[in-house]
Parts: structure tokens; sequence; C-alpha cells
């Protein structure tokens, strides 16, 4: 009987051994993963998504980038409902390197970065069309190269990852140190090269994915970054006269609206949708809205320079700026004391704030021939077709043609008060005024942001990377 | 192949003890035929009261038979001894009694015990002697057990030294936080384990939950009866909890529910109603005050007033939202008892009604569940028996704002207290009146009586055992349990409430489903020799396993609002669905070894090695220690020989134990959904969000502790004294790795956290004469947690708080050297008077932007500039000490239970005043901002009218947390037999008690005790805008027949 007993008793442990090993139903793990042509394609999906989206913090493009390429700058401050002290500090040049928007958009490039190399290294061992194959590793090769770009010029020499880690069994291994940024550059150039063999344009359910265009327009940035005035020229005529089809708009409203979305001017977009798409809680709006209840948006205009450069004529006034709004849901009109930022304030949404269906342009025509005007000007002087390229964008902006026969130095200066004009809150300023070494004397005149500085030509690297890494230096003029 | 294996299991399992229940009938069927040799009558009673005593049992010395009294208190012994014997006579509570019986009548009168010496103690796995205990083990009092409350954990506050309880809020069925002796872990679960009837469970809420509504979670162990329970017992150190092994470090309640008498058969019904009201409202403007500050913060941007004065004298006081949200809301609880059993058996079956309703409008809490327990010696080497409960509860809470739609206010509360008190609730035509001053037009009482948010769930917990006696003191026993939860979540806001304006109504739904089962098997084997020495060991082979599954789906933009969240294909806008699953199985091994020698030396070695799914692959297993010594000196004939000294014990344990709740899937590398849309078309993208960490293992906590019981006076004080130190290393902490990797984090067992302490418990009876019983109990805690490393170069850093606001403002920080839950931020001086302090001292905003009437910030480094490096401690949320004080008077059938309790020296971060302090047009504001700064007030703490100035994390919004509460009074009358015997009942009680009548504290919210983030370890201490506490007057009656 007793014997019975123990045998049930070892039966009833024997059969209750619980499998300890963990297979997870509702999670991908790596042992499973970058298998199939569908897993590549979303692989490269997620190197997208990280323009527009953020598990924690607000998106790249829209907003993070606006902090350091706006906000700095004479074009944005932070206005009084800004509630994080970090921003209020880069809106006055006050911040340091423990600033927490440094760490984001640092943070923000590398995961872009990542899910790229990601994809550069797993999609090639995948059997697939071919075609479609090489597509998506050029794709993912622009955005790598667009996200170094960012970081370059935002923080200099930056550690270079190409191959991501493996697991996080040594944590030391993760540790690079800064990479010199010429080093970075033949990177990105690289990367550019082989995606300009991207289609030159999509259809359907591709429309806006990278192009061939918009590799050839970046890198007319990066040349122009580099002060290459040759390359910069003819990698521009490459996309003036590639098969592209680019032109501006007629209306310069159309930029940013809804349904001219990725038209004839968009060369690469952000591509921001609302009503359960990506533009939900993107807060482009929470920061751009003012509400109708007589608060200040989070963004406010540096000083009145911003809106008096615009004439009353320059159609681009009313786009980039409102001094009223209807409540769509009430039909009431609400007037503002001031002047507030407008580009991304989708009127139609204004009932569900925090929604925007406004893409967030990243290269656009206008800028690739204000590019190439600049560097036509800056090669051989103001000649015609200088001339013919700025004068696209000022008459579709009704501002009429620029005075004729200006000198070499006048020429550079209108053009780059063109630039501001045209670029308002398009991520665009601070690199305008690095590239063109204007930012102490532009950004010293607003009265708030006097703290300037040569120093402030680089952010500071990431107080919070160099205490796990203290290998990293540190930029000139900052402590950590 | 899973769902088989787990089939396959179970089944063995029920044909496993089939088996066992078909074995006596045919083998162990032939019963003795007794021989009488005497017969003994008697009756025991209590020895004050004089009132007969039910369920005694008397067991002839030496001999296992032994007979229980009635409901009358009789008993009659017929046996095959000869008389003169030796009755041992034992009932709980009181003190066992050896009685020398030469025939009948014996009368036997027992008297309460304050010593529970000889009690037997319920500890892992077993009983163990009281005197022979090795380990930190309290017993919950019976008083602390008769509280009203919706769920047990808020029955342990102040009911044990090194218990720590705080309630997260006053929303009926909401959770509270319990920590035993400190919290360990920063990233994982501080929970303790509750071991009910023997099925561990972790109150994890989230395992009802499908997150489909929003505002405070379910607490899952308010699906369980309170009143169900007989005893509960607090494992504390390592000695009692190693046995727990990795679920053992946050320490076990050990909950034992009521079990039949023997001998009796009783029916009772117990019922009580009751009322509750807010404890307090918080100050807020009136409509005047209002109206003031609304022109004064349009003057401060130049801009022209809105009210004129006129219009201001006739707003008088306004609305008091506070008065239209908040009611007089009845709770009301009755059950029906059977319960009983005979010398084989014993059954308790019980129904349970409760319903308690919220004090703010359309919150509530109803519960229904059933009980049933049975045991039954089959044979006299053969025990089974089953411990089952089911229940279905439905709640309705009060709703948090959905982040996407809301501009600023986080949830109902800040709804209310923001409305601005020149608006009416309604309007002439019985209308709502629309808050026009908001972005988003709404009404927080038509949205609280409209939005719908409930959680209904189903729970059975059930454990069924079969215990055969294999030989003289070996015993083999089988117990298969399972936990099998269900729960269904509806949300639905209306399209004209605030949370379904701007989405036109919005509705989700959801549901989650949670099974564990349970597997255990356990030897013991008792041996006394030549009664010196004791020996019981224990060994055993546990698993169990659990698996979840959760759904959510949603739609917006109803065209009606009639259908509610029944429809979500009338919305004409999907909401992304989502769903989830998850499962962890846990193998464990455990032994334990008992030796006591004399009962004078006694020895406990356990350990348990744990296998748990959730770790890396190369750490599965975890083995975890324990030893305990205990003296007990009172023994020694040095001490008996003093006349004070009646017990004196002294304990001493060490060992190890671990904590797995750190979730599933860690150690893999995981890929998650990042979307992107092509073409206005969201299109799926995936990417790795976790690095693999094959080396992930344990958290594991050492303990030392070293106590003493002391009883003085023939036990009528007794001291219960413990000190303790925990350290806890391997924390399994998301440690910041270098951005440039693309992770942000990687979840290694790095860092270590301390908590030590002392703990003292005094019970006295300080009076025992005439009838007139006067007792007093007290327990006192105090626990000191420090951060002792982080790992990787890593000094401090800033957790997660959830919410936008809240998120920026990082309130609390932990940081190496300073406890979990230390709050962080600027120092405030006073107010700018004028600008040449502005001239003089640091301003945190440039010179240019500050006027007279800022605030200052203290510039605690000296710099010369207010920076976010000038931020510091503001205080910590560890209390310095916890306490609580119980006076128990009884006379004749009266009873008076005074229980006072209370926290000392903890602070709170009090976010909803700051909300209400930031002055702007749309929303009313705290009541001290009547008493703002203007250049003809000048105040020091409140600052000037702006609109919207940013909000800081400032020591002045970190209030002292301290207070004292009159948590139970309860007066009771115990009818006489004489008008008992009327009705023919065997008990009747009618109390009447009330609960939080009094908090005596600075505190300016609605309670100091709070925690709007509820069981989130890092975002302890806040309360913003969380549900508020309440008194409760209830009468109550409770009849046995």
């Amino acid at each position: 009987m007793k014997k019975l007993l123990l045998l049930i008793i070892t039966a009833s442990i024997l059969t209750a051994c619980n499998k300890l090993a963990e297979n997870p139903t509702s999670y991908i793990t790596t042992t499973q993963y970058f298998k199939t042509q569908s897993d590549a394609t979303a692989g490269v999906t997620a190197i997208y998504s990280e323009l527009i989206s953020d598990g924690t913090e607000q998106p790249l493009y829209g907003r993070e980038i606006n902090f350091l390429a706006d906000m700095t700058t004479d074009d944005l401050a932070a206005g009084p409902s800004a509630i994080n002290p970090n921003v209020r500090a880069l809106s006055s040049i006050t911040y340091t390197a423990t600033d927490d928007r440094l760490q984001v958009i640092w943070r923000q490039n590398y995961t872009g970065i990542s899910r790229a190399n990601a994809a550069i290294d797993a999609i090639p061992t995948i059997q697939f069309d071919t075609t479609l194959r090489s597509r998506l590793v050029r794709e993912s090769k622009f955005l790598r190269a667009l996200f170094y770009f960012n970081l370059v010029r935002f923080y200099g020499d930056v550690p270079l990852v190409l191959h991501n880690p493996a697991d996080a069994s040594n944590l030391s291994s993760l540790n690079v140190n800064r990479t010199p940024a010429a080093t970075v550059y033949a990177q990105i150039i690289a990367d550019l090269t082989d995606a300009e063999n991207l289609p030159s344009s999509y259809s359907g359910a591709d429309i806006g994915r990278a192009t061939g265009g918009a590799a050839k327009s970046l890198l007319v940035k990066v040349y122009l970054t580099q002060q290459n005035w040759t390359a910069t020229v003819s990698k521009a005529l490459e996309v003036i006269n590639g098969p592209y089809g680019y032109a501006l708009f007629p209306n310069y409203a159309d930029v940013f609206n809804p349904a001219t979305k990725n038209g004839v001017e968009h060369i690469f977009s952000a591509q921001i949708s609302s009503n359960g798409g990506l533009g939900n809680s993107s807060t482009l709006m929470g920061a751009n809205f003012a509400g109708f209840v007589g608060n200040v948006p989070a963004d406010i205009p540096a000083d009145s320079s911003v809106y008096k450069q615009f004439s009353n004529t320059d159609t681009r006034k009313a786009v980039t700026f409102y001094t009223s709004l209807i409540n769509p849901a009430t039909g009431l009109v609400y007037n503002f004391p001031t002047f507030y930022f407008g580009k991304y304030v989708d009127r139609s949404e204004l009932a569900t704030p925090g929604q925007s269906n406004i893409n967030f342009p990243i290269l656009r025509y206008a800028d690739v021939l204000l590019m190439y005007a600049e560097a036509l000007n800056e090669a051989q002087g103001p000649i015609a077709a200088a001339y013919a390229a700025l004068n696209q964008v000022r008459v579709r902006a009704n501002t009429g043609n620029l005075t004729p026969g200006l000198s070499q130095a006048a020429f550079r200066d209108s053009l780059y008060a063109e630039r501001r004009r045209e670029f308002v809150q398009e991520a665009q300023r601070w690199f305008d005024l690095v590239r063109t070494k204007q930012l102490v004397q532009a950004v010293s005149k607003v009265a708030s942001k006097t703290n300037v500085s040569t120093k402030n030509y680089l952010f500071a690297i990431p107080a919070s990377e160099i205490s796990i890494n203290p290998d990293l230096t540190q930029n000139p003029g900052y402590t950590n | 192949m899973e769902i088989y294996i787990h089939t396959k299991r179970f089944l063995s399992g029920i044909i496993g003890v089939l088996l066992f229940l078909a074995i006596p009938g045919t083998v162990f069927g032939q019963t003795e035929v007794p021989i009488i040799n005497s017969r003994i009558d008697g009756i025991v009673t209590d020895s004050t009261t004089r009132q007969p005593i039910t369920g005694v049992v008397l067991r002839i010395k030496g001999v296992t038979h032994e007979v229980v009294t009635g409901s009358d208190g009789r008993f009659s012994f017929v046996t095959g001894q000869k008389l003169p014997y030796t009755l041992v006579v034992s009932f709980i509570g009181y003190k066992t009694k050896e009685v020398y019986a030469t025939g009948s009548p014996v009368n036997i009168q027992l008297s309460d015990k304050v010593s529970q010496l000889n009690d037997v103690v319920i500890v892992g796995y077993g009983t163990q002697k009281r005197s022979d205990i090795t380990g930190a083990i309290s017993t919950v009092p019976k008083s602390n057990l008769s509280q009203v409350s919706s769920s047990v954990d808020n029955l342990l506050r102040g009911a044990a030294p090194g218990v720590q309880v705080t309630q997260s809020s006053g929303q009926p069925g909401a959770s509270a936080s319990v920590r035993i002796r400190g919290g360990n872990s920063i990233t994982g679960g501080n929970e303790p384990l509750y071991v009910i009837d023997g099925f561990p469970v972790y109150n994890d809420n989230t395992t009802i939950s499908s997150s489909a509504g929003t505002g405070g979670a379910v607490n899952a162990l308010s699906t369980i009866n309170p009143s169900d329970i007989e005893s509960i017992e607090v494992l504390k150190d390592a000695s009692a909890t190693a046995i727990y092994g990795s679920r053992g470090a946050n320490g076990v309640i050990i909950i034992t529910t009521k079990k039949g008498k023997r001998g009796t058969n009783d029916v009772a019904f117990q019922t009580y109603y009751g009322l509750q009201k807010i404890s307090k409202e918080v100050p807020l403007l009136d409509a005047t005050q209002w109206a003031e500050l609304r022109n004064d913060i349009l003057a401060s941007s130049n801009q022209a007033p809105s009210f004129t004065s006129a219009q201001i004298a006739a707003f008088g006081k306004g609305t008091n939202w506070q008065d239209a949200a908040f009611r007089t809301a009845p709770v009301e609880n009755d059950e029906l008892t059977f319960s009983g059993g005979d010398e084989k058996s014993r059954y308790n079956i019980s129904s349970n009604y409760f319903n308690q309703e919220g004090i703010l409008l359309n919150t509530d809490f109803k519960r229904y569940s059933l009980r049933f327990n049975y045991d039954r010696d089959i044979s006299k080497n053969f025990h089974v028996g089953i411990n089952a409960t089911t229940s279905y509860s439905t709640s309705q809470g009060a709703a948090s704002n959905i982040a996407s739609n809301s501009l600023n206010s986080p949830n109902i509360i800040t709804n209310i207290l923001t409305t601005p008190p020149v608006l009416p609730v309604k309007d002439a035509n019985g209308n709502y009146v629309l808050n026009t001053y908001s972005t988003t037009p709404s009404n927080p009482i038509q949205d609280l009586l409209s939005i719908v948010n409930q959680t209904k769930v189903n729970r059975s917990l059930g454990n069924l055992f079969a215990e055969y006696t294999l030989a003289p003191g070996l015993k083999a026993k089988v117990s298969l349990g399972a936990d099998l939860i269900n729960s269904k979540s509806n949300f639905y806001a209306p399209s004209y409430t605030g949370d379904g304006y701007s989405t036109l109504g919005y509705a989700t739904v959801g549901a989650a489903s949670s099974n564990s089962w349970l597997d255990e098997n356990t030897l013991t084997y008792s041996k006394t020799i030549n009664n010196d020495h004791e020996l019981n060991i224990l060994a055993g082979y546990t698993t169990q396993y659990l698996s979840n599954e959760s759904l959510t789906a949603g739609s917006k933009d109803f065209v009606s609002n009639l259908t509610s969240y029944n429809s979500l294909q009338s919305g004409s806008q999907i909401l992304t669905p989502t769903s989830n699953a998850y499962s962890w199985a846990l193998d464990s091994y455990l032994a334990r070894i008992n030796y006591s020698y004399l009962h004078k030396y006694n020895f406990t070695v356990s350990g348990r090695a744990d296998g748990s799914s959730r770790f890396g692959a190369g750490n599965k297993w975890g083995y975890f220690p324990s030893a305990g010594f205990s003296w007990n000196a009172g023994e020694e004939d040095f001490i008996k020989s003093a006349p004070v000294v009646s017990n004196l014990k002294l304990r001493l344990s060490a060992g190890e134990t671990g904590n797995q709740e750190i979730g599933e899937y860690q150690s893999l590398a995981l890929f998650s959904p990042f979307n992107y849309d092509f073409n206005n078309t969201q299109v799926v993208g995936l990417a790795q969000t976790q690095l693999a960490n094959a080396d992930l293992k344990w958290e594991k906590t050492a303990q030392y502790d070293g106590g003493f019981d002391l009883g003085l006076l023939d036990n009528k004080i007794n001291f219960v004294f413990d000190a303790y130190y925990k350290k806890t290393t391997n924390l399994l902490l998301a440690v910041p790795v270098p951005l440039s990797s693309g992770y942000s984090l990687s979840l290694q067992n790095i860092g270590s956290v301390e908590n030590k302490g002392i703990e003292i418990g005094i019970n006295t009876e300080n009076i025992n004469s005439d009838g007139f019983v006067w007792k007093t109990a007290l327990v006192y805690s105090e626990n000191r947690n420090k951060v002792l490393s982080l790992g990787n170069n890593e000094t401090s850093f800033f957790p997660t708080i959830p919410g936008t606001t809240l998120g920026v403002l990082q309130p609390e920080i932990i940081k190496v050297g300073l406890p979990l839950g230390t709050f962080w931020g600027y120092k405030t001086v006073g107010i700018f008077q004028n600008a040449a302090q502005i001239a003089e001292y640091p301003t945190l905003n440039s010179k240019a932007n500050t006027k007279p009437g800022d605030v200052r910030y203290q510039d605690t480094n000296n710099d010369g500039v207010i920076t976010t490096a000038d931020k510091t401690n503001l205080g910590s949320v560890q209390p310095k000490f916890t306490g609580s004080l119980t006076n128990t008077f009884t006379y004749k059938g009266f009873d008076l239970v005074v229980f006072l309790q209370g926290s000392y020296g903890g602070k709170i971060y009090n976010a909803l005043r700051q909300q209400l302090e930031i002055t702007n047009l749309s929303q009313n504001a705290w009541g001290d901002v009547a008493n703002r700064w203007t250049p003809t007030n000048p105040s020091n703490t409140i600052p000037r009218a702006s609109n919207n100035p940013v909000a800081q994390m400032s020591s002045q919004f970190v209030e002292d947390a301290s207070y004292l509460r009159l948590k139970n009074l309860v007066l009771g009358y115990t009818f006489t037999n004489a008008v008992l015997t009327k009705i023919h009942a065997k008990q009747i009680r009618l109390y009447v008690s009330a609960q939080n009548l009094v908090t005596w504290t600075k505190y300016t919210g609605y309670d100091p005790e709070v925690s709007s983030f509820e069981q989130n370890n890092t975002a302890q201490g806040i309360d913003y805008g969380a549900y508020p506490n309440y008194k409760t007057y209830l009468l109550g009656l409770n009849v046995t027949f």
C-alpha cells in the first residue's frame, strides 16, 4: 500500500515538472527574426519610425530636433508654458552637458542608426527578390547617413558604430570612443552614394520612402556643409535636372497642407498622420497650439525680428504664423495678442489637440535651389544661374526678383536672409548659422540669448554618456 | 503541446487524489470496536466572562483520543482509559490547561492567554509550536481582522511590527502597498508573497487588468472575502521566509481561512451597514476670489480684466464643486456561514455580499463570494480536504484622463477641483453647464455620472490536499491548487464628457485571464526521543505555473452615445487593438529541519532551490539557505527562580532569500513594433528593444535577525523585540548603457540596497478583575532604507514618473547613500519682494524675466546662478517610525476597542496642490492663492498671479506626511445567556464602529496616506489627485444559531 502511495507521489512529481525555458508568445526574439522578406521590410520600417515616434519622449522630427536647430537660434524661444527647464536652458543658451534634450536627441539618432545597422547587416543574408533587397539596404543607408549627419553637425566627432552588439553580457564592450568627424563624413558620403541608386519615385503604398533624389539632395547638403562648392553644384544639378520632376508648389501654403503631402516640392519628409496614425500625440500640436483658453504655446518667436523680416505681401508670413484661430467644434474665433508659429498647426484637427496630419519636411526643393544658388555664388559669384534659382523661391513667395547686380557678399547676405524666411521652424536655422559662421553674431541680438558664445558651435556631448564611458572626451567649453 | 502537458499534469493529480480517496474504502475500511472503561461529562467556560466556550479540544494526556465541546460548552468523554487521568484542555486564544479528572462532572475554566507561548503557529509548509520557533513571525491580532475592509492587505496596517501598509487611495476596492521590513528592490516587485491556505499568490494587480479602463487598479486581493480569514501570520526574517526561496525576500503573509469546529453545527449570520463621508475637503478659491485672481493674471500680461468689480461682487461663494462631487455613501456586508464538524470532518461554507459605494459619485465596489472549506479523516492515517473560494466582483472607478485627449488635468479629482467656481453645476433648465474656460468644454459632475469605467473580476482560488501517515511521525502530503482569474474591463466616455469630447465618444473594452496551477508534494517526519530531543523534518517538491492572456479593443467617434462600450463597431474610427500573453513557471525543492532540545535550545535549518523561467538561460536555478537558533532562557532554572520574569527567549537567524518579481522575458532579446505611415497608411515595423542577457539571475537578500521575547509578571507584560539587517545584492537594475549602442538600458544584476531596523511589540494586561479586563498592545517599527550602489559608475538616476508634467519635473531620485523614494528639487527661500532683491540674489529665470512676487530658490552650490545643479535632497517618503496602539476593554458583555495608528517622519509630494497653485486662466486654484503676493500683500510663500508659470519641483510642495489616526473604534455588546436561550441562539453580538474618525496631521491635502502611483516602487508618496480617504460609521450584528 505504502509503495503504491509513494509511486503516486513520485508520479505526481515527475509529471508536474514545469519547463523553465521561456518561449514568449507575444514577442519576437532575435533568434526568430530577420529570416524573411517581410522581416526585412518591417526592420526598415522601424528605422523610419524613429523619425517620428519615441516611446517616452517627443519625436525627433517635429519636436526634438527643433529644440537644438531652432530653439537655440534667433527664431524660437521657450514660451512661459514650456515646463522643461532643460528646454528653457537651450532657449537661453545656458544649457550644460547634463541638459536632457542633448541626451534625447543623441539617443534618438543612435537608435535610428542601430536599427539601420541591423537591417544593413542582416538583410543581405536573407534570400528574396534582389531588387527589393538592395532597395531596402539602400533605404537603410540613407537613413543611417541622415542620422549621422545630424550627429556630426550637432556634436562634432561622434562614436561611429556600424554593427550592433550581440548581447549585454559584456557591458564595457558597448563603449565606443569618438571618431573624427572626417571619418564620419566619409561614411555618410559612402552610404549616400550607394543610396543614390534608390528608385527616383514610388507609387501607392511605398510613397514616402527615401528616393535616389533624396539621397542626392542630402549629399548636396553634406557637400555644402563641407564647403565643397563644386561637388555641391554638380550634385544639385543632378537633382534639378534628374528624373525626379521636382518643382516648387505655386502656393507656399501647400508645403504644409495635408492634402498636398509628398507633392512635387517634397523630396523627403517625416510622414505624419492623425486619427489612429502616428500624428497622434506627436505633440507638434501641443507645442504650437495655444488652445482656446488664452494660454501661451510652448514655442514662441524669439523676438519680433522673426516676424518683422516678412513683408506683408510675403505669402509665407500667414503660413509661418497665426494670430487667430477658429475652433472647428464651436465655430468661435479666438484672437491672440501676438504672433505664434503656425506651420504645423493642423486647422482641421484643432478639436483634437495633440494630433496633426502635417508632414515635417526634411528635404524640399526650395532648399536644393537655395543651396545650389549659394554654392554657385561662393564658387563663381552671383551669376545668372544663382539669381535664377534664388528668384524662383522669391517669386513663389510673392516677394519679387532680387535686386540685380549685387556683389558676391550682398548676394550672400540676401540668400542667407531668404533661407531664414523660407525655413522658420524647419530645423534649418542653427545648421545655417553654424555653417555660415554667423551663430554668435545673429543669436546674440536676441535679448534673452546674449549668453551665446563660440563654444555653442557644437553642443555638449551628453554628460550621461561620458559618465558611462569616461574615455569619451567633452567638447571645448563644456564641463561634465 | 503546452495545454496538453498541463492537462496531463492536472489529470494525473486528480487521478492521484482519486486513488487516495479510493484506498481507505477498500483497505482501511475496518474499524476497531472500542472498549469503554470510563465516561465523564463537563463544561468549559471562560474564566472572566463565565460564558461557555465552543470548540474546546479535550485530550487525555499521552493518548490521541480527543473530544470537542459543543455550542453550550459541554462535552462528554467516553473512553477506554480508566479514571483518573489528566485532561489537556486547549483552545485558540486561551491558555492550555491540564486538569486531573477523577470523575464527572468536570467544570473547567479557561483563561485568556496574554502569552501565546504554547500556541501553534502556522509557518511555511507546516506548523510549529511558538516556543520552538527561531524566526521572526508575528500573528495579526484578532481585533485587526474585525475591521471593515474590502481586502486583507488593508487589515495589516499597524497589525504587526515591521509591516508598513500604505493605501493608495480611498477608492472602493483600491490597493495598498505593503512593505515588510522596507523595500528591497528598485525595479522589481516589493510586495510580500501571500500564501492563502497554502497557495502562493503575488499580489500583482496587473494580472487582473487588461488596461482597458483608466484610473486606479483593482486590488487583486479584494476578490477574497476578508471575513473568511481565521488567522494571518507575517513571516519576516530569513529563518521563516527562506522556505519560500526566490519569493521570500519581501516577507511572506500566510493567510488561513476559517475551518469548522468539531462537535458543532453553527449557522452564523453577520451583517453590517455603514455610512462613509469624506474626511476633509481641501481649500479652494471661491467664486469671488477666483474672479479676482483671473483679473490679476490678465493684468500680469497687460491684458484687460475679464470681470468688472460689480460682477465679482455678484459671484459670492459660487459653486463648491467638492460638495457637488462627494456624497455620503453606504457600505454594506452580509454573510451567512454554515460551519461545524464532527470527530472526523470539519466544514465551513460561507457566502458573502459586500457592497461599498464610493464617496465620489458613481464609484463603487461589489463582491459576491462563496467559500467551501472541508476536511475529513478518512481513516486515522488518511486526511483529505479542500479550501476553495470563488467570487465575482465589479467596480466602477474614478477615471483618469486619457493622456492624448486632455491638455492638463490628470484625473477626475483634478477636473473637479480645477473647475472654476463661478460656473453653476446646472443651468435653470436642469442641463449641465459646460466649463467654457477649458479647451475641452465639459462638466466634471456630468463626466463622473456618465463615464463608464468598470472592471468585473471572476476569481476561483482553491487548494485540494490529501495527507497520509506512512509510519508513526511520517506524513506525506500532496496538494493541488488553482487560481483562476478572468476579468473584463469596460470604458466609455460619451462625446459630451471631457474624455470623449475631442474623440466624439471613446470606448475601450478589455479582457484578461490569468491561470495559475500549483502542485505541492511534501513529506514531514517528526520524532521525539526520550522527551528531550524533538526533531521535525520537512522535504518537498513544488511547482507552480501561471499563464496570462489579455486583449483590448476600442473605437471612437460614435454617432450615438446610447450603445456605450457595447458596440465598438458603431465607432467610426478604430483604435489599435492589443493582445498580450505571458507565462512563467517555478520548480522548487524545499527542506527544513527543526530540532529542539528540552524545548530550550531550538535550531532551524531550511533551504529551497528554485528554478524560475524568468531568468537567463545560464542562471535558472537559485539556492536559498537559512539557519535560526532560539534559546528559551525562561526555562532555565536561574531565570525560573526570578520572580518577575515569566518568559525569556532569545532568537538569532540568518539566511538568504530572493526576489523574482521582475516580469517575464527580461533576459531575452525582444522585438517590439515601431510603426510608420507610408502614403497615410500605417505600416508595422519591428525593431529590437532589449539586449539579451543570458546571465540574468536572482536578486538576493541576506538577512540577519536578532531578537528576544520577554514575559513579565506571569506574562501579564510581553515584549517582543527584533533588530535586523538586510542587504539586497545583485539588484535587477536597468542600468544605463552607452546610447551609441542603440539601447538605453540593460537589465543587469548590479547594485545593492540595505534595510535595517528595529521592531518592538508590547502586549500588556493592565487590569483583570471583577470581570473588567483592559489590555494594551503597542506596535513600533523603525526601518532605515539606503541605496548602497547602482553599478556601472552610476551614482544616481531619475526614475520615470508617469504623466507628462510629473515626468518632466522628476520629483524623485534614486541616489547612492539615500533611501528609495527621496524627493529631489529646489529649496525655496521665499518670494522676491522687490527689484533690489532680484538684482542681489540668483534667479531661476533670467533677471529680465523675473519680477517681484516670483519664487526665490536657494543657490545650494553658491555658484551665483540657479541651475538644476542646485536641486537637492528634499526628504524621503520613508517614515522614521510607524506604530499603533490598541486598547481593548471588556466588561461583562461589553467590549471596546480603541485602535490608534500612525506614521512619523515621512514626506509626501503634494503634486495636487502644486497643480492648483499654477495660476492660469482656465482652472481654479488652491485656497492659499487668495493670499498671493501683491505689492500691498508682501507674502513670502505664495507667488504673484501670472499666466501659467512653470512648475518647479521644490521644497514648497514636499510636506510632512506624519499622522496619527484613530483608525478604528468599536463598541460591542454580546448578549447574555438568558436572551440567547429565548431565541435559541448561541451568540448575538451587536456593535457600532467608526473608522478613520480622527486624523491628526499637518498634511494639507486630502490624506497623508496616499500613493497615486500605487505599487510603483520608484514613484511612491506622490499625491496627484488620488481618490480621497473617508470616515466610516458602522452598525453591525452577528448572530450564531
